[in-house]
Order: structure tokens, then C-alpha cells, then sequence
């Protein structure tokens, strides 16, 4: 019904205990890795073990195959796509003006498929294992505003509650025969004002209201905020932190330095 | 697929709900066997507590949920075979919260919005937006944004923009929730009005104050089934089952109920009533 998914699923495993911060970090340098690597056979390694990591979090197979839905739909467009745009080396596989297929062609697009895969898995780990609460305490932690922190913090919550009221919406514009994707764009763009609208002045209000909420329950009294969970950061995310910044530092020492294409 | 119901046989007959089941997202139950015809020209409340399937059932009758199973049929043809806006020509549905829905710059634009998305000609739109915005008492400010309105005019103006579709039937969800008393006697008199002019009322609601006075039907559901459909004065004579459905009758009949010992019947529905049997009471007493 609801377009929007929480993707935190509850469990405890390692990743769900790992302090926040690490994460971050983590996701950064896992990318990073994702980005300086080209070698396809590399790519599929770092592949397998996001893989392995994310079978290891635990998340809800439901959600693992939504979120990642979208990656391979993006991925499947770029194998298509990448070898027919970008058609340089030997040996040629296929030539018919205008089209040309090489095979280092074909591999690039692959490599680059399973890049992005690698990618979108990183931010999926973080996504699935950490709670949007931990996410923002982290963030905080890391230098943020407190308020960009809580801003953040409360879009989160209302996305599902947003959501539902757009779902409410279109049906009380349906109701009042509105038909919603009918007809060419111009009228589909028009028609969607109708549901454009009172979504927006619905918002409003809601954050009007929220502000107010938030200022009667002494929101900013003290410039020196308190924290009922402060994060701390234990022996285990210490090594946690050094493995995730050896993962990139290792790799892009041998790469730079010594000078391994990878 | 519902056959055909004869004309003759059911002509009265404008809603015929038949077993219907609807469970949201595959695994929220919200109706569980519903049966219930809607007869024309019906004052129909639809009582019941918060989650008990009252909008759900509602949303069954206009196409905007299909059922699961079972059925729902506008005039003797399935809901299933109809597109929303389609029943939207027969079924006027005024959704709870008036915001949800507007979004022109006046409540004019507002009101004709419905009539030219069911292709009426311009002529014809603009006598139904006229009747419509007069019978809701909006005339004074049908030149204004409906966002300045109050919201008991929010309210007005999203039954006019249902009116303007000239529906056979009305469902309101919950009409006068929000409003004062005055906003709501008023309200409840144009939609007393537009049941006296022949329309079918349905009215979702809560409130037993307003289904005491305006309803001449009531049907009072319960994790998503019905659990009675009788007139008012037969819901209210019923305290138990109204409790264990999460209302409460109104004042007047609880004291009806206290004072049952003295001869006056559980099915009072106002303090006139009440007062003419403690009268006559008194009188056979003497």
C-alpha cells in the first residue's frame, strides 16, 4: 500500500552491535575500494563478500530483494547499454553500422554492473543493520548539527506517515473522478496537482504542528544538550575501524604505490 | 462475477454488499463476512468503534477497495466491473479530513472540479456547481481559497464538490468530527436536506448524539463484522451490545435505561421523548 519501507531489520548479530561511526566509515572505504578497483575478476570478489556480509546481517529477505530491485534493474540497463556506447579494443564480437561490440566492451560493462552492485550493497549494509535512530546519533557524533541530526531524524519517522497520507489523497481525488495515470503526460501532469497540492499544504501543516511540539517540550532551552545514550566505542569497533580503513588503505597502497592495476 | 440482479425484483435495492471479505495487505483482516443492502433513500449510520471496518466497508461501496472476496454490487452491477470513476456518478464519497482533497484557488473551481472529471458539458457543470454551492450555504464565499475557510466550511465545501457529481448516494466519513455544536447542527440539517430530497445517506460516525437524532437506520459493526442493523431506538435499547462495540449510547438513552423501572422503554432517543413517557408514566401511576 505504502511506497516506503523501513529497511532496519531487528537483530543482534555483530553489524547490528557495531558502533554507528564505524559504519559510516566503513561504508565510505568499502565504496572508495568499489571505486578504484576496475579488474572484473576483483570486482566479483568484493562482490561475494558484500554478499556474505549482508546473508550475515540478517536482513529480511522481502526487503533485501525490494531494496535491491531497483540496483539490478539499473544494472541490467548498464550491461545492455555500456558495451554498445563505449566499444573500444579487440577482439570484435559483432560489427553492423552503426553498431559495434567488443569484447573488452562487454567485460567493462559488466565490471562496472557489479561496481555498482558492490556500491549500493555498502550503503544497503549500513541501512540494514543500523536503526535510522543509531544512524543520526552516529552522524551527530561525527561532527553534524544536533539539529540537522534531529531534521534528519524526524523526515525519517515521517516518511511512512507521509506516504500514507499521499495513498489518502489520491483516493479522495479518485473518488471525485479523478482519474490518475490516464491520458498523455500534459494531463497526467495536471492531473497530479490535484494530489500535488493538498500534499504540500497537509506538510505544512504537520511541520507547523511538529515545531510547535517540539518548542512545548523545551526543544533548545539549553545550549549544552545531555544525551540519554551517549555511543562509546568499544575494543570491538576499534578493530572493526581498522579493518575497515585497511580494506581501502591496503588495496590503494598497492595500487598508487606500487603502481598494480587492480 | 454477479449476474445481473433483476430490476423489478431488487429495484430498491441502490448498495447490496454480499459476504464480502477484505483484508488489507494480505494479512490485516478488516471485514470478515459483511452482508448489508442499501436500500434508496436510506438515512443509514454506520457505527463502530475505531478500527471496527466502518471506513473500510465504505471504501468497498465506492471501488476504491475491491474485496478480497464476496461482493459489492451499485445498482444491481458489481463494484468489480467499474472503474472509481464510474461509481463515482452513483456513489459521492466525502472523505474525513476536507484537506486531503482541496486544491483550488476557489471554492467555485473547487466545487466543479468532480462534474468535469465525469465529462459533464459546461453548461450543465456550471448549474450543478451553482445548486451545490448554494445548498451547502457556501455562496458568500465561493470566490475564496477553501485553505481560509474554517473547517467547518473546509467540511461544506467538500460536500458540495461531492454534491456537484449529483450522486444517488452520499457516504460521509465522519462529517462533524472537529466541528462545534452550531457547525455541526448546521452540517447535519443540509444533509438531513439532501436525504428529504430523495439521496441516499450513508453516514459513518461515532458520534451517537447525531445518529440518535438525524439516522432512521443504524448498523453497528465490530472487528469487521455487523453485529446488529435496526433502527436507532433498537440500537440504543441494546446497552450491552453497544459497549462491548466500543460506544457509548447517547445520554438520553442511558437514562432511559435507569429509568426503565419507572415504565419508560429503552428505545428513547430524545429528551422530548423521554419527557412524554415520564409524563405519561406518572399519569398511569395515579
Amino acid at each position: 500500500m505504502t511506497g516506503f519501507i523501513d529497511l532496519y531489520t531487528e537483530a543482534g548479530t555483530f553489524l547490528h552491535r557495531t558502533d554507528p561511526r564505524v559504519k559510516i566509515v566503513a561504508v565510505a572505504t568499502l565504496s572508495l575500494l568499489a571505486l578504484i578497483m576496475s579488474n572484473l575478476v576483483n570486482l566479483l570478489v568484493l562482490a561475494a563478500v558484500m554478499v556474505v556480509l549482508i546473508l550475515f546481517g540478517r536482513a529480511s529477505f522481502k526487503k533485501t530483494m525490494l531494496a535491491f530491485s531497483y540496483v539490478f534493474r539499473v544494472m541490467a540497463l548498464i550491461v545492455v547499454l555500456w558495451p554498445l556506447f563505449n566499444p573500444g579494443g579487440t577482439p570484435v564480437l559483432f560489427d553492423l553500422w552503426p553498431i559495434k561490440i567488443t569484447e573488452p566492451g562487454i567485460l567493462a560493462g559488466i565490471a562496472t554492473a557489479v561496481r555498482i552492485f558492490c556500491l549500493a550493497a555498502a550503503w544497503y549494509l549500513l541501512m540494514f543493520t543500523t536503526s535510522q535512530r543509531d544512524l543520526v546519533r552516529g552522524l551527530v557524533k561525527m561532527g553534524l548539527r544536533f539539529d540537522f541530526g534531529l531534521s534528519l531524524a524526524m523526515s525519517l519517522r515521517f516518511l511512512p506517515t507521509f506516504s500514507a497520507i499521499v495513498e489518502s489523497i489520491k483516493e479522495a481525488q479518485r473518488a471525485r473522478g479523478l482519474e490518475l495515470d490516464k491520458g498523455n503526460f500534459r494531463k497526467r501532469a495536471k492531473d497530479y496537482v490535484a494530489v500535488l497540492v493538498p500534499t504540500v499544504i497537509t506538510a505544512l501543516k504537520m511541520a507547523d504542528t511538529l515545531s510547535l511540539a517540539l518548542q512545548s517540550r523545551a526543544y533548545g532551552a539549553r545550549a549544552d544538550r545531555t544525551y540519554v545514550r551517549e555511543l562509546k566505542m568499544r575494543a570491538g569497533d576499534y578493530v572493526a575501524l581498522f579493518i575497515a580503513v585497511a580494506v581501502f588503505a591496503i588495496p590503494a597502497t598497492v595500487k598508487y604505490i606500487f603502481s598494480v592495476p587492480l | 462475477m454477479i449476474p445481473r440482479v433483476p430490476m423489478s425484483a431488487d429495484q430498491d435495492k441502490i448498495i447490496s454488499v454480499h459476504e464480502l471479505k477484505f483484508v488489507y495487505d494480505g494479512s490485516v483482516r478488516a471485514l470478515a463476512g459483511i452482508n448489508l443492502d442499501v436500500r434508496r433513500g436510506d438515512y443509514l449510520a454506520i457505527v463502530g468503534g475505531n478500527g471496527s471496518g466502518k471506513t473500510t466497508l465504505a471504501k468497498n461501496m465506492n471501488g476504491l477497495l475491491r474485496p478480497t472476496s464476496g461482493s459489492v454490487a451499485v445498482n444491481g452491477v458489481s463494484t468489480s466491473e467499474q472503474t472509481v470513476a464510474e461509481l463515482a456518478k452513483v456513489i459521492g464519497y466525502a472523505f474525513q479530513n476536507p484537506d486531503h482533497q482541496l486544491f483550488c484557488s476557489s471554492v467555485a473551481e473547487e466545487v466543479r472540479f468532480g462534474p468535469l472529471n465525469l465529462g459533464y458539458p459546461e453548461a450543465e457543470v456550471a448549474k450543478k456547481t451553482e445548486l451545490s454551492i448554494e445548498a451547502m450555504g457556501l455562496s458568500s464565499v465561493k470566490d475564496l481559497p477553501p485553505f481560509s475557510l474554517t473547517l467547518g466550511e473546509r467540511r461544506r465545501v467538500s460536500i458540495a464538490s461531492v454534491m456537484a457529481m449529483d450522486p444517488q448516494v452520499f457516504i460521509l466519513d465522519e462529517p462533524t468530527t472537529g466541528l462545534d455544536a452550531r457547525e455541526t447542527d448546521d452540517l447535519m440539517d443540509s444533509i438531513d436536506r439532501l436525504n428529504i430530497d430523495g439521496h441516499t445517506v450513508v453516514l459513518i460516525t461515532h458520534d451517537m448524539k447525531l445518529v440518535a437524532k438525524h439516522a432512521k437506520r443504524v448498523v453497528v459493526m465490530s472487528e469487521g463484522r455487523i453485529v446488529l442493523d435496526s433502527d436507532p431506538g433498537g440500537v440504543f435499547a441494546d446497552l450491552e451490545l453497544l459497549l462491548r462495540s466500543k460506544l457509548v449510547p447517547p445520554p438520553v438513552a442511558q437514562l432511559a435505561h435507569r429509568l426503565s423501572s419507572l415504565g419508560v422503554p429503552r428505545e428513547v432517543l430524545s429528551p422530548e421523548e423521554l419527557v412524554f413517557h415520564l409524563m405519561s408514566g406518572r399519569g398511569a401511576r395515579k
